[in-house]
């Protein structure tokens, strides 16, 4: 009789420790596999990938050696089944790229904003002239970023495969020449178990 | 063996308190009743939000989902479907033999099918997929529609990949009769017409067309040409098909028709066939023993009816493309066979409670269990049911600028104008539910991706 009561307590115990909800801090790097989706790791190896392929590619190194070229991210186009958000990607890459010391970049996305804060500060007779920003001192870019993101997608009964190819390129404004390319592939593939809760 | 009656009354407990308010009991098609009368009105989404997190739960956000779109909430709408294809997610990742499950089924040996939590077919998933991108679409936002188009395709490639076997078989006696694919001209290489028929059971060719017109409005010739193609071996006799095949071979060569836009009609007629329950009462010593099974009755499904446009003076009227009563039909009949298996386990319990219950409390032990597995035995009549019956669709190729169209269907008509743009395509999405004709333009689709 003991022995059923220390049993149904062990029981109880079990199922109101597995109730109780948990907050807990992990590691942002860490790798994630919770689905096949994409996730937190294809972001952070694409991002560390591109940069470091573009870092070491003998043209560019050339190139960075005594200036900053000045580049602006145009947009990665979603080609997945999925609703990713590509922009969160470039943004990574492009903090890669900034600390990295050598590249500079422009933000097209706050251009508005940014036009915004000049008119205020050349027209609204608040800001003193000798330290207002002047219209049309901006530096233009002379690269720009942008590529795809694509996926095949394969399903049946018992198993998911997903292949992401991420392209990014960097082309010269000016004379319209790709200068590099990069690309990333990632496979996942998810088997469901035979057994589970 | 008090204990093992106590375990049985919790288990029986737990198991009709969890879900008594839903399907159990109550046959799903008379609850759908209260929203599918009038699918724009406020009224169910309430109703609906209370099944969502009930272990058919899925079901219930397909229907919120469709009808909160139906009464203009799209943002309702939106995350509805995104919590059903969380569900999809879950279901696909499952383990295939679950503990949980294991304890539905002992319900559903115990009381009825309805007690295993709803698994969305795949007909229902592609077509949650379109709506979903109509969604964004009414938002215009190009790149989610894109996704949801994607994600619906991806779905009928699944569907299709399911019955690779049938369609061999198909592809197989099309040879044998001597159909050859070289018969067609150079426009339609590739098509398989021979396997269009097993494909229309469980493929969407309404889906196909939808997103054909996405992507030719966009100038991806390619995913155009593809989609109107699979849609076109679904029904290999449309005019109207292959005249879209042909427009997109022309214009993947570069000729693309200009000082014209594209105006298309997607038209949802009535709502889909429930399913009805057809009991067998099958005699025994201990007395009668009834069967449910679900069926379709072919009364309950409505006509086909064409809706037409006029504008100016050419008219055109929308072609039938996918018969949605035809692909739950479909999806019953490959379900049967499990349904025999658990049937007839249920039928062996439940004959022997009887049984039992008559050998230890007499008649009427016998007869209360009788009254339990009489009023217990209901036919899983789950599937979504503000699907419409018939989703069809039509185009018409105007000049630039603003048109005046005139609708019109049996059940009544509208008139809009609308934008068209050279080589943009207009949608206006017309969804007639019962006693209500709603319409919406989309916004018009141009330009590269």
């Amino acid at each position: 009789m003991v022995r059923v009561f220390s049993l149904l307590a062990l029981a109880m115990a079990l199922v109101l420790s597995g109730c109780a909800s948990r907050v807990d801090y992990g590691d942002a790097q860490a790798r994630e596999t919770v689905t096949a989706d994409f996730g937190s790791t294809d972001l952070q190896m694409i991002a560390t990938k591109m940069v470091d392929d573009m870092m070491v590619f003998p043209p560019i190194v050339e190139m960075t050696r005594d200036r900053r070229p000045v580049l602006f991210v145009d947009r990665i186009k979603n080609k997945t089944s999925e609703h990713i958000d590509t922009e969160s990607v470039t943004d990574t890459i492009q903090s890669k790229l900034i600390n990295s010391g050598k590249f500079r970049f422009v933000d097209m996305s706050v251009v508005d904003r940014v036009r915004e804060q000049l008119e205020y500060q050349q027209d609204s007779g608040m800001v003193d002239q000798a330290s207002a920003a002047q219209m049309g001192r901006q530096i233009g870019a002379e690269f720009m970023l942008y590529g795809n993101l694509s996926s095949i997608v394969k399903r049946d009964d018992s198993t998911k495969d997903v292949y992401y190819k991420f392209t990014l390129k960097l082309l010269n404004i000016q004379s319209g020449i790709i200068e590099w390319s990069g690309e990333k592939e990632i496979r996942k593939t998810r088997k469901r178990s035979l057994f589970g809760f | 063996m008090l204990v093992r009656n106590g375990v049985a009354l919790l288990l029986a407990m737990v198991l009709l308190s969890g879900c008594a308010t839903r399907s159990l009991f109550q046959p799903y098609p008379s609850q759908a009743r209260a929203w599918t009368a009038d699918m724009a009105a406020e009224g169910p989404a309430p109703l609906l939000r209370k099944g969502v997190d009930s272990r058919d739960g899925v079901l219930y956000l397909q229907e919120l989902g469709r009808v909160r779109q139906l009464s203009g909430a799209i943002e309702d709408s939106e995350s509805a479907f995104r919590r059903a294809f969380g569900h999809y997610d879950e279901t696909d990742a499952a383990a295939r033999l679950r503990a949980s499950s294991l304890v539905s089924n002992t319900g559903a040996l115990l009381v009825n099918d309805n007690a295993r939590p709803y698994v969305a077919p795949d007909y229902e998933r592609i077509f949650a997929h379109a709506y979903q991108a109509l969604n964004y679409w009414r938002e215009n936002d190009v790149t989610a529609t894109a996704v949801e188009l994607r994600a619906a395709a991806n779905e009928q490639r699944v569907a299709a990949n399911r019955r690779d076997d049938e369609i061999a078989a198909a592809q197989e006696a099309a040879r044998d009769e001597g159909v050859q694919p070289a018969d067609f001209d150079s426009h339609f290489a590739g098509l398989d017409a021979a396997a269009g028929e097993v494909k229309a059971s469980f493929q969407n060719a309404w889906t196909f067309y939808l997103s054909a017109l996405f992507w030719e409005a966009h100038g991806e010739y390619n995913d155009a040409l593809v989609d109107y193609k699979k849609a076109l071996e679904i029904h290999p006799d449309s005019a109207m098909l292959q005249e879209d095949v042909a427009r997109l071979s022309r214009a993947q060569d570069g000729r693309v028709e200009r000082d014209k836009g594209l105006v298309a009609v997607v038209y949802e007629q009535g709502l889909v066939p429930a399913r009805r329950e057809l009991s067998l009462p099958i005699p025994t010593p201990h007395g009668l023993f009834a069967v449910a099974f679900p069926t379709y009755s072919a009364a309950d499904k409505p006509r086909p009816a064409p809706l037409t446009v006029a504008v100016d003076d050419t008219t055109a009227r929308t072609e039938v493309l996918t018969d949605v009563g035809g692909l739950a039909a479909r999806h019953l009949r490959e379900q049967l066979p499990g349904m025999l298996v658990r049937q007839t386990l249920r039928a062996t319990t439940k004959y022997n409670l009887q049984k039992k219950a008559n050998d230890d409390f007499g008649p009427v032990g016998a007869i209360l269990t009788q009254i339990f597995n009489v009023v217990s035995e209901q036919a899983d009549l789950r599937s979504w049911l503000s699907l419409p019956a018939y989703a069809q669709a039509t185009r018409l190729m105007l000049p630039p600028g603003e048109h005046r169209l005139q609708l019109s269907t049996p059940g009544g008509g509208a008139s809009l104008t609308v934008p068209v743009v050279e080589q943009g395509v207009t949608v206006i999405h017309v969804v007639a539910t019962p006693g209500r004709l709603i319409t919406r333009v989309l916004p018009v689709q141009e330009g590269p991706l």
